[in-house]
């Protein structure tokens, strides 16, 4: 027997080629450029053989298998093109064809088409029939060509199914649906997340979730994987259906939040038409969620950027020039003392903008007030989330740990690869444990749901603490069967090996968020867990290393750093000595807050108009309303600039330029810059990132071109000391006024201060901002609908929201995602609710 | 109470993948169709996502997916029976009640099914109602009998 050799040599087509032994027929074939028609096959998924179209001849079998799903043997030989299999394969592609209802494959005039498209009459008019998306790029039409079908023998079958639109970012038409599975092993095999399925039988036979439902309904991350891999134009993208095939692809890194995968961005006569994953090993291994999937397209196509700097005086806008617009900046610093001067940056924006920054604030305005609106996310948590993000493990380490605790963690809509990662490795037997208030993506899997009341949280964080050290739970408030259920966790998280603990956004807000996230470190100290937190900012670490906050000098030291600051000095070829850093993020917040410049790179300041006396806005979108901005700055998006990201890991990521920004907008490093050159200020003739890059290096170990090229993990380590606010109130129990407990969290969708929500239309459905989620009983025992308006009243605040009946919110828990400004104290807290007057 | 049935179905099973058609067909047995919360709650028990469960469910003809009506009525469309007009007595029925094969009349009072055979083929064409096997029917005699089991 020839079993144990590795090579097997066989015949196809009368060629002898060789191969390793496990290979399909059909993949000896193509890797010997033997070219076999298929449809259902996909190299991301397991063989199917439904399509038939790679049915073979095989020497010795009376049958004729498809290739496939057929292992290659050693001395086998093999026909693929015979004239009998030719004919069987269009045969069978004239039943597909029966059911699928585009002529165009078929069309009498198909060649001509193209040709005689334009007409020439009074005025150019195109004519030719597009009615399918997927026109150019579909595989069926490539297979029809290919096996020179030319006629249908067999009667036209139209099963008028209506097209499916109601879900957010993709529509689905089933009349061109040829049932090869793909999406459903899509669904199934890679992203392990079962919404879709084969329903009925025979005719009738359908893809998608149980019974009519939506897919939002059927619990859907809209990853887009499905539409993807679907050959014809059955699942469509909403935003790109009809853009046709793009003309180049440019790799970048996702700026959604802190996993930075790899993305590939389709780009067509210098405009974003859609971004699919990339096949990156170490991050996103070619998975992606809604947002990195979807939601770029949207965000930087969207007709409301700014393309020209203006000024606002009174409601009255203008353009201006980016001369002007310097003069007037310039002249407003020059009349502004350093201590009531502020720069807010975003953590979204790249290490080389915000190193600009920072050296723009600490040079030319000889002050340390640059801060991130990351502060305002975090709260009083912020110090303690730094410390615990600083143990970060590499991504890889949940495809290589025992045990997983997930705490707070959703990863429907955000942080998807991240799901797809566990559940990946739950296939391979880990032990898979999440704590969450909610019901969520892994209620149903996980072997151990810890379901806390709202604002309970830190109280089992607390209590695996106890038990990993051996004691008791002592605190009776936790019901018994959660007791037994928590030993388990704590039991199976310290015998395990390499246990990972991965840390969400959900309580992040909580006034306990402080004490919480120091018990998960003391929590992953006693079992030896490593930590990743994911943070929702794409750079947070970024704008830790490149010194973008008061307490902290570029490569992460503290401002009170004397040796730091020599060099910098020498560096920078000025003195830094005596700088004001009495300024933060939070006092924008205040009442008292007085501030006579405030100048906000790619965020949304937090301040009721006249806080500042003038305030820049530098964004990709026109500021909200309410929003206090003099003058406004048009920056390019991430897709628009070349630079660097820092993900939650602490590696180094390239994000490259795809297009060029809109009208005369310029990246924000570059608006920096040549502000300092029109203030007269050394130290800022950079004009390529390359440039800061250089710089930075010089201050940063591990930023040289060499090491992003090498995408490796930074060795950093965070000691400063942060300033946090919030006291940590300690929650009060419903009462009888206020019978519902409101927990509110920032939404964590956003990009350069912007809701997603806003500017991205699917997202609206998805992650709403400034909604208040509420269970059905909840809603069917107040008389509300899906989007009434509701009157929230707590002890010392009132709001209105209008409400989403969520099935996963828990009875008597409100939920609201709002904006940093918008966050009230205490959180949670006890509320009552009625429908507010109409 | 459904608390109930399902539990007591389950008892019987250990909670693996390969043992949903057994558990679809009890459950069926218990409550007449495979309902939302029948989906819910044999996913939450196998861990299996309730759109596989629907999936493999609604391959099966044996399977419905609303509540059945109170009176069943089930016309035998095997060989024997529609040779002697079993297809005319399904037409009847439908006009009859408005609905078609596989679905129940609106206020739940008539439930009606096809059936490939009863397996009396001498007595053909036939007609179950109630579990009552109706001989030799004619369309005539079909709205009688109806007609009497409406008064009930």
């Amino acid at each position: 027997m020839k079993q144990h050799t590795t090579r097997m040599t066989l015949t196809i087509d009368n060629k002898t080629v060789t191969a390793d032994t496990g290979a399909s027929i059909l993949d000896v074939a193509r890797q010997n450029g033997i070219d076999i028609p298929t449809l259902c096959w996909h190299e991301q998924l397991s063989p199917h053989g439904g399509c038939r179209m790679c049915i073979v001849e095989v020497e010795g079998l009376s049958h004729f298998p498809t290739a496939c799903t057929t292992p290659a043997a050693d001395g086998m030989i093999v026909r693929t093109h015979t004239a009998q299999i030719r004919e069987m394969r269009a045969e069978i592609l004239q039943l597909f064809l029966s059911e699928h209802t585009a002529s165009c494959l078929v069309c009498d005039e198909q060649e001509e088409c193209r040709e005689y498209m334009s007409t020439v009459r009074k005025a150019g008019v195109t004519t030719g029939c597009r009615y399918c998306p997927k026109d150019g790029q579909c595989e069926l039409q490539a297979v029809t060509e290919s096996l020179g079908v030319r006629d249908i023998i067999y009667p036209i079958y139209y099963r008028g199914i209506p097209v499916e639109t109601e879900d957010p970012f993709y529509d689905r038409d089933y009349n061109l649906c040829i049932l090869c599975g793909r999406c459903v092993r899509m669904c199934q095999e890679v992203r392990l997340a079962d919404v879709l399925a084969y329903k009925h039988r025979g005719r009738d036979a359908i893809i998608g979730p149980a019974f009519a439902r939506t897919h939002l309904e059927a619990g859907c991350e809209f990853c887009g994987a499905c539409v993807s891999v679907c050959p014809t134009g059955t699942l469509r993208e909403k935003a790109r259906a009809w853009e046709g095939a793009p003309d180049r692809e440019e790799i970048t890194t996702c700026t959604f939040c802190g996993v930075g995968c790899q993305v590939r961005l389709l780009v067509k006569e210098d405009r974003i038409i859609g971004s699919l994953p990339a096949d990156d090993p170490t991050v996103n291994q070619g998975q992606l969620c809604v947002k990195g999937r979807f939601c770029n397209t949207e965000l930087v196509n969207g007709h409301q950027r700014i393309r020209h700097p203006y000024r606002r005086e009174n409601d009255i806008a203008w353009d201006v020039s980016w001369d002007a617009a310097f003069e007037l900046i310039a002249e407003k610093l020059r009349s502004s003392a350093p201590e009531r001067t502020g720069m807010l940056v975003s953590s979204n924006l790249t290490n080389e903008d915000l190193y600009v920054a920072q050296k723009f604030m600490r040079v030319v305005m000889k002050t340390h007030h640059i801060d991130s609106t990351a502060r305002l996310f975090y709260g009083s948590g912020f110090s303690a989330y730094l410390t615990l993000m600083d143990r970060a493990v590499p991504l890889s380490a949940i495809r290589d740990a025992s045990a997983v605790l997930m705490v707070g963690l959703d990863t429907r809509f955000s942080r998807s690869v991240v799901g797809v990662a566990i559940r990946t490795a739950m296939k391979r037997g880990i032990r898979m444990f999440t704590l969450h208030s909610r019901e969520h993506t892994f209620s149903l899997n996980a072997d151990v749901w810890l379901q806390p009341e709202v604002g309970e949280e830190y109280r089992y964080v607390e209590a695996l603490v106890r038990l990993a050290a051996g004691e008791d739970v002592t605190d009776r408030s936790i019901p018994a069967d959660m007791r037994v259920r928590l030993a388990d966790v704590a039991r199976a998280l310290s015998e395990s090996d390499s246990p990972v603990i991965l840390v969400g956004a959900e309580f992040l807000q909580y006034d306990s968020s402080r004490a919480f996230l120091a018990a998960v470190a003391q929590l992953a100290d006693h079992v030896g867990a490593g930590v990743l937190t994911l943070p929702a900012q794409n750079n947070l670490y970024g704008s830790l290393l490149s010194g973008s906050f008061p307490e902290l000098l570029p490569g992460m030291r503290p401002t009170a750093d004397a040796a730091r600051l020599q060099k910098l000095e020498s560096l920078w070829g000025t003195s830094l000595t005596g700088l004001t850093d009495a300024w933060n993020a939070d006092h924008l917040l205040r009442d008292d807050c007085a501030m006579q410049f405030l100048y906000a790179v790619g965020a949304l300041p937090p301040v009721h108009r006249g806080a500042a006396k003038f305030t820049v806005f530098q964004n990709m979108y026109p500021p909200e309303p309410y929003c206090s901005a003099d003058l406004v700055l048009p920056t390019a998006a991430a897709t628009e600039t070349d630079g660097s990201f820092l993900n939650g890991e602490r590696r180094v990521q390239r994000v490259r330029r795809a297009v060029a920004p809109p009208g005369i907008a310029l990246p924000d490093w570059d608006i920096l810059c040549r502000l300092a050159r029109h203030m007269g200020a050394e130290g800022f003739a950079f004009t390529r990132p390359e440039e800061i890059r250089e710089e930075m290096a010089q201050v940063i170990p591990g930023f040289g071109e060499a090491e992003i090229d090498a995408r490796g993990i930074l060795p950093l380590a965070f000691d400063a000391v942060m300033h946090v606010s919030g006291n940590g109130t300690a929650q009060r129990p419903p009462d009888s006024d206020h019978p519902f407990i409101l927990h509110s969290s920032v939404v964590e969708h956003t990009h350069r201060g912007f809701p997603l929500a806003a500017w991205v239309e699917g997202s609206r459905i998805l992650f709403p901002e400034g909604v208040l989620d509420i269970s059905a009983e909840d809603a069917r025992a107040l008389g509300l609908r899906d989007g009434d308006s509701v009157h929230v009243s707590g002890a010392s605040f009132e709001e209105i929201y209008p409400v989403r009946i969520v099935r996963q919110q828990p009875r008597g828990a409100l939920h609201a995602s709002i904006l940093e400004s918008a966050l009230t104290h205490p959180n949670p807290q006890p509320v009552s609710v009625r429908k507010a007057d109409v | 109470m459904s608390e109930d049935i399902y539990q007591d179905v389950f008892s019987s099973f250990r909670g693996e993948e390969g043992e949903l058609i057994s558990i679809l067909l009890r459950v069926q047995e218990r409550i007449g169709y495979i309902s939302e919360e029948a989906v819910m709650r044999i996913s939450r028990f196998l861990r299996l996502s309730e759109n596989q469960v629907y999936g493999v469910a609604s391959f099966f003809s044996r399977f419905r997916f609303d509540a059945p009506g109170k009176t069943s009525i089930k016309v035998c469309m095997g060989t024997a029976c529609h040779v002697h007009g079993g297809s005319l007595l399904a037409d009847a029925v439908g006009w009859d009640l408005g609905i078609t094969y596989g679905q129940a009349t609106p206020d739940r009072r008539f439930d009606f099914q096809r059936a490939n055979c009863l397996g009396c083929c001498t007595l053909a064409p036939v007609v179950e109602i109630n579990e009552q096997i109706q001989s030799r029917v004619l369309v005539t005699k079909l709205k009688e009998t109806m007609n009497r089991r409406e008064e009930f």
